[in-house]
């Protein structure tokens, strides 16, 4: 259901009613329930909370809940949709041209004639508007349906619903700030709209922070306070060494090539021209001396620049409440994301979603450290797979894409069995990949990935990511790919996440449907 | 008693909130509480002050005594003399505990307020545990405590009265 006015056209409707709320399993969705959570605590509205993993989980969570479904609310990423009069003309048009026909056949003969002419030429003129009006019609779905790639985030669209209403809070600006740092840290939206909506959360904290300070009435050191920073792009420093932090994130292996032996001494010579002695570096973040911490934003941006290193800051918020706890928005969403998909073996998938969602509100820390440290396994984990990916030349060119296969004695491969990691390895492993190639029509090549998913019933997961670039749209058009190749070669797959580029697939069948995907897309 | 029940009671006090929101005069068992209006300042019941709060349905408005003066003033007042002083409020305890959880963006300097009536507390529960040292050994049969609070009396009721009485039972065993 489309909805032009959130206030009005929502959640009027549902206050007074019992709602089902049905969630993705994505961070972007899991802050923005949190803000729908609170706002029905406000008004004393009854739900239900159900996640679900996929379309057939949707399905059977609606038939379950049935009799008292009137309105369905699914959160997700929303999908860019065209305008309604483009794809359904309405039906009295229809009704219209028969009518009109009718009537031409009890027209006095006398007139006939003329009126016949002129009858036809129109009949031909609504024909012809109507064969291109289908034309454009399956112009526009087919465009819908090839690319699929995400619009705003589901938590901003709710903290904007409760601003409406005015019982918008820090907590529920600080969660939309997470739901939009999750779209930006897993590669789901532009450098622009990123850009664009920290302007628009800049001027929310703004107003919240100017509503309750006063240079005589200051605030208790426990409540939130959320600040702009325009902060270093290195994962998890603050909770980690600064060595680790440097030597695992994303941008700053690719650039250093830290697989390569080459690579560490550049790091080496990079840390010595900061003049940071190696035994500060290896230490806990908190445990460094004062004076490096100071002035280490700039210091860092400095000498990254002579790396080649751009864009080593990034604008984002952080938040800080109580002496101790001082978080990042993406060292949120690294901890909620790690508790999420951890992959333990008692822990049902509902568990999983109940503690990434505690580990959001502040009352429950203990929760977000253990994230945490998850988090540092799985970016450890993320790190060493891309370096053994890259130096064993486990990337192979297919033609119109590379190819990777995570074989089953790879260590720590049932963390990539999850699709947010294994999406996340995949990006980081074609960045680093377009990094160590010399081959410069393998730079612009799309990436597949395929890892073990259930080793008892043999499937594996199957990932599709757009070429690395500059400028990409962050349109994703393996979802359509791999529906067609399934189908040309009835492999047995499954299609079941919202994410339609990820897929479950049988491992007899992976060859014939990589062998399908390549004549497909060349 | 238990201290959650001490509590309970001391949810009963009233305070003064700003509604946002509008309702007629409702009729509770307790008392009838006024009609509430959008900005103009209402008494009504903790435990209502708390849950509107929560709602964000309202604001609320610190106590008279809840100010860094006063406070010091009478923390400096119970440190001078040896028995107890006149207290703020018969639960300024937990109403400090309760308020400051809740609502603390609405009071300023919430952090000192915390620490004063911390003071305040601890004084008062030395001089309680001084007194009751010299009651027993010196076997008095009557003590008279002026400015008590409920939850002070709670935290030293069971030990004390479980003490007197073994007490008794072995003085009355040795004779």
């Amino acid at each position: 259901m489309f909805i032009a006015d959130i206030r009005k056209d929502f959640y009027e409707v549902v206050a007074n009613q019992r709602v089902v709320l049905l969630v993705a399993p994505d961070i972007d969705a899991l802050c923005a329930c949190k803000i729908l959570q609170a706002l029905f605590h406000c008004d004393q509205i009854q739900y239900t909370l159900v996640p679900v993993t996929g379309w057939q989980d949707l399905g059977t969570a609606f038939l379950e809940h049935k009799e008292q479904i009137k309105l369905l609310i699914k959160q997700d990423d929303d999908l860019s949709v065209p305008s309604y009069d483009d794809i359904f003309r309405d039906e009295d048009e229809e009704g219209e041209d028969s009518g009109n026909e009718s009537d031409e056949g009890s027209e006095p003969s006398g007139k006939r004639r003329r009126f016949d002419e002129g009858a036809v030429e129109r009949r031909i003129e609504r024909q012809r508007a109507k064969r291109e009006w289908e034309a454009r019609r399956r112009e526009i779905l087919f465009d819908y349906e090839q690319y699929e790639y995400h619009g705003t985030s589901a938590a901003m669209m709710f903290f904007e619903l409760a601003w409406v209403l005015t019982k918008d809070t820090k907590d529920m600006l600080w969660w939309a700030i997470i739901g939009l740092t999750d779209q930006w840290v897993h590669d789901k939206i532009t450098n622009m709209k990123y850009v664009t909506d920290i302007a628009t959360m800049q001027r929310h904290v703004s107003r919240h922070n100017h509503r309750n300070e006063d240079e005589e009435n200051s605030l208790s050191i426990d409540c939130m306070r959320i600040s702009f920073e325009y902060d270093l792009r290195l994962t998890l420093y603050q909770h980690w060494s600064l060595y680790e932090s440097i030597y695992n994130s994303c941008y700053t292996s690719c650039s250093f090539k830290l697989w390569t032996l080459n690579g560490q001494k550049k790091l080496q010579e990079f840390l010595a021209d900061m003049g940071l002695p190696l035994k500060q570096v290896r230490q806990k973040f908190n445990s460094m001396d004062m004076s490096i911490k100071e002035n280490l934003r700039d210091v860092i941006e400095e000498s990254s620049n002579k790396y080649g290193m751009k864009d080593i800051r990034i604008q984002t918020f952080g938040v800080h409440f109580g002496f101790k706890n001082r978080f990042l928005a993406s060292d949120m969403v690294h901890a909620t994301a790690a508790l999420l998909e951890s992959a333990e073996k008692d822990d049902s998938e509902t568990d999983n979603f109940i503690k990434a969602l505690d580990a959001l509100s502040r009352s429950n820390i203990d929760r977000l450290h253990s994230g945490i440290a998850l988090a540092k396994k799985k970016l450890i984990a993320i790190q060493q797979t891309v370096a053994s990916c890259i130096c064993t030349n486990l990337i192979l060119s297919q033609g119109p894409f590379l190819y990777c296969y995570l074989m089953e004695g790879t260590p720590d491969v049932k963390l990539f069995s999850k699709p947010m990691a294994l999406t996340l390895l995949c990006k980081y492993l074609l960045k680093a990949f377009v990094h160590s190639t010399r081959n410069k029509r393998c730079k612009l090549l799309p990436l597949v990935m395929a890892a073990p998913k259930d080793v008892e019933k043999g499937t594996v997961i199957v990932v599709g990511i757009p070429p690395e670039s500059e400028t990409s749209d962050k349109k994703n058009f393996f979802g359509r790919a791999f529906e067609k190749a399934a189908e040309s070669t009835s492999s047995r797959t499954l299609h079941d996440h919202f994410d339609t580029s990820i897929i479950e697939l049988k491992t007899e069948d992976r060859s014939k449907f990589l062998d399908a995907l390549i004549t497909l897309l060349s | 008693m238990d201290a959650s029940e001490v509590e309970f009671l001391a949810e009963k006090e009233m305070v003064k909130i700003i509604p946002n929101f509008s309702l007629d005069k409702v009729f509770l068992i307790g008392g009838d509480l006024g009609p509430f209006n959008p900005g103009l300042p209402i008494d009504v019941p903790v435990w209502l002050a708390l849950n509107l709060k929560q709602r964000q349905k309202c604001r609320i408005i610190p106590p008279e005594w809840m100010d860094v003066e006063k406070l010091e003033e009478m923390r400096d007042l119970e440190r001078k003399e040896d028995m107890f002083t006149p207290v703020p409020s018969p639960y300024y305890m937990e109403l400090t505990k309760l308020l400051l959880n809740h609502a603390s963006d609405n009071i300023p300097k919430a952090d000192e307020i915390r620490t004063l009536v911390k003071d305040i507390w601890d004084t008062r529960i030395a001089k309680l545990r001084l007194s009751a040292d010299s009651f027993i050994s010196q076997q008095e049969a009557y003590a008279k405590l002026d400015n008590l609070t409920l939850m002070e009396i709670n935290t030293i009721r069971a030990f004390l009265l479980d003490t007197l009485n073994c007490m008794y039972k072995l003085r009355s065993n040795l004779q």
